[in-house]
């Protein structure tokens, strides 16, 4: 009798790990696919074209994770799937970085552009002041 | 057996050794000097901790010869730093980015400044160049209406001389210098002419230089002309007088006048008969109305000298008919004088018998012979 108990047991416990097994698969390659679908909204997000190796990385991952999901190496799976998010975390923080890089350096060359043209505009003030000086003179 | 032992040796110091360095490893080794390290390990302490955790650990697995996991977690820990190392570029960046916008707040405000400053400029260059623009126009304007007004000056000069001239060549009209002084008076209105037309061209300089010299000609004329007409004016004014004398003379009752010329003279001689009786050298009653009529056209005529001379027929002696003839005369002289006639125009004289108009055989003839002639003489 505790051996029939213990069978049925064991099989509850083969049955479960089973069922976990399906449900982390099934996971896995939700996460895959939604990956897969994210890179194209990191490659129209990296429209200048800053990211553009690491997306490529990121896709080769993909399709390692792809590969080992085939081979139903559920561990290898995780793990690969773990670095694609943090790849795509690094994307979206390396556009956005310098997408506020390119921000700044905007700015920093606004204000460059406005310190020539008050150089400029200075330039032209003493030859206006130097022109109305002559005509003052000629007129008096 | 040595060789043998070499060998074995060398297998196992082969297999003890330290397996070549994962390049993935050696990539994150690299990006741990990045200099915003310290910043990230501020910024992001979890992710870069837990690349710190990764790399000590795929340093392990490098030491434990296990590279594939030591490679897989040098992807990782890189992964997380890189991750740690892009917020701190954010932060930097968004820095940059927040003092270039406030930098960028003063340049332009400067440049407001500067700007506003460089148009207030070129507005007053504007305002000065127009001003300087208006005052010339102003010059000019002015400079116009002072030429116009010269213009006008000369042009009014250049009529005025016209006029002159016009007026002097009126006075050589009057004084027909036209027929008396041609050659001047064409001269004059050749002149004026041409004066005409160059004033019409406003050449008002030469019009009036041709103006005064026509006046000039027509001042010329005239005097050529003036001593030739008032001859001729007064000749036919003294023709006029003469002819209204002998009209007047014509007009006196019983008198028949007779116009005579001698020598440069011309005579115009009233014959009295009848005034005196026979050899008497009173004047008979009855001849007031003759004297009367002749005294008042001598008055008439004050310019006329006037002869009263004294006729007789010739019965009787030379000197007697000469003092007769010269009484009579003087008899008649002296009812004219009675009358208000001015008595220096006349000259009596007394001719007795001579220069008869009549044949002294007859009585009739004789009467006719016995007379005072009173004779107006002019040229």
């Amino acid at each position: 009798m505790k051996t029939v108990r213990n069978g049925v047991m064991a099989l509850l416990v083969l049955l479960g790990a089973q069922a976990l097994a399906g449900q982390e698969a099934e996971d896995l390659k939700r996460q895959i696919e939604s990956q897969r679908a994210a890179v194209s909204d990191l490659e129209r997000l990296d429209d200048h074209h800053m990211v553009t190796d690491e997306i490529t990385l990121l896709k080769s991952w993909l399709d390692e994770a792809w590969q080992q999901y085939s081979k139903e190496e559920w561990k290898r799976v995780r793990e690969v799937v773990d670095r694609c998010i943090a790849q795509a975390e690094l994307i979206r923080d390396r556009i956005t970085a310098g997408k506020m890089t390119a921000y700044a350096n905007d700015r920093e060359g606004a204000v460059r552009s406005t310190r020539e043209k008050i150089e400029r505009t200075k330039k032209a003030l003493l030859d206006a002041q130097s022109t109305k000086k002559a005509l003052e003179m000629n007129s008096k | 057996m040595s060789a043998r032992k070499l060998l074995f040796a060398a297998i196992l110091v082969a297999g003890c050794a330290t397996p070549p360095k994962p390049n993935e490893l050696d990539a994150f080794e690299k990006l741990k000097q990045s200099p915003n390290y310290q910043a990230a390990q501020r910024k992001a302490p979890e992710l870069v901790s837990e690349s710190e955790r990764l790399f000590g650990k795929s340093n392990e697995e490098w030491q434990s010869n296990d590279l594939d996991l030591s490679r897989r977690d040098a992807l990782m820990g890189s992964i997380k730093l890189k991750t740690a190392l892009a917020l701190v570029e954010y932060d930097q960046s968004k820095a940059r980015a927040d003092k270039a916008q406030a930098e960028l707040r003063i340049v332009d405000d400067e440049y407001g400044r500067v700007n506003k400053d460089l148009m207030a400029t070129q507005e007053q260059i504007a305002l000065l160049q127009k001003l300087k623009e208006t005052s010339s126009q102003a010059a000019m304007q002015q400079e116009k209406m002072q030429r116009e007004m010269a213009t006008r000056e000369a042009a009014g000069q250049a009529r005025d001389k016209i006029a002159a001239a016009e007026l002097a060549l009126k006075g050589a009209e009057q004084v027909n210098a036209a027929e008396f002084a041609k050659v001047e008076y064409q001269a004059a209105q050749d002149t004026l002419a041409r004066a005409r037309a160059q004033l019409d061209a406003k050449d008002y300089a030469m019009a009036s230089q041709n103006a005064d010299a026509a006046r000039d000609q027509a001042a010329r004329a005239m005097q050529t002309a003036k001593p030739t007409y008032e001859k001729s004016a007064s000749t036919t004014a003294s023709q006029a007088r003469n002819e209204a004398l002998a009209r007047d003379l014509a007009g006196i009752p019983g008198a028949q006048v007779r116009l005579e010329r001698r020598g440069d003279m011309q005579r115009a001689a009233v014959p009295l008969r009848g005034l005196f009786a026979r050899k008497s050298t009173v004047i008979q009653p009855g001849s007031e109305g003759m004297l009367d009529a002749l005294a008042a056209v001598l008055k008439k005529y004050p310019t006329y000298s006037v002869l009263v001379v004294g006729y007789t027929d010739n019965r009787g002696r030379r000197d007697e008919l000469l003092a007769r003839s010269q009484a009579q005369a003087t008899a008649v002289y002296s009812a004219l004088v009675g009358r208000g006639v001015e008595a220096k125009r006349m000259v009596v004289s007394g001719n007795g018998a001579d220069e008869p108009v009549s044949d002294n055989r007859t009585t009739a003839g004789r009467a006719l012979n016995n007379r005072v002639e009173v004779i107006f003489l002019y040229q």
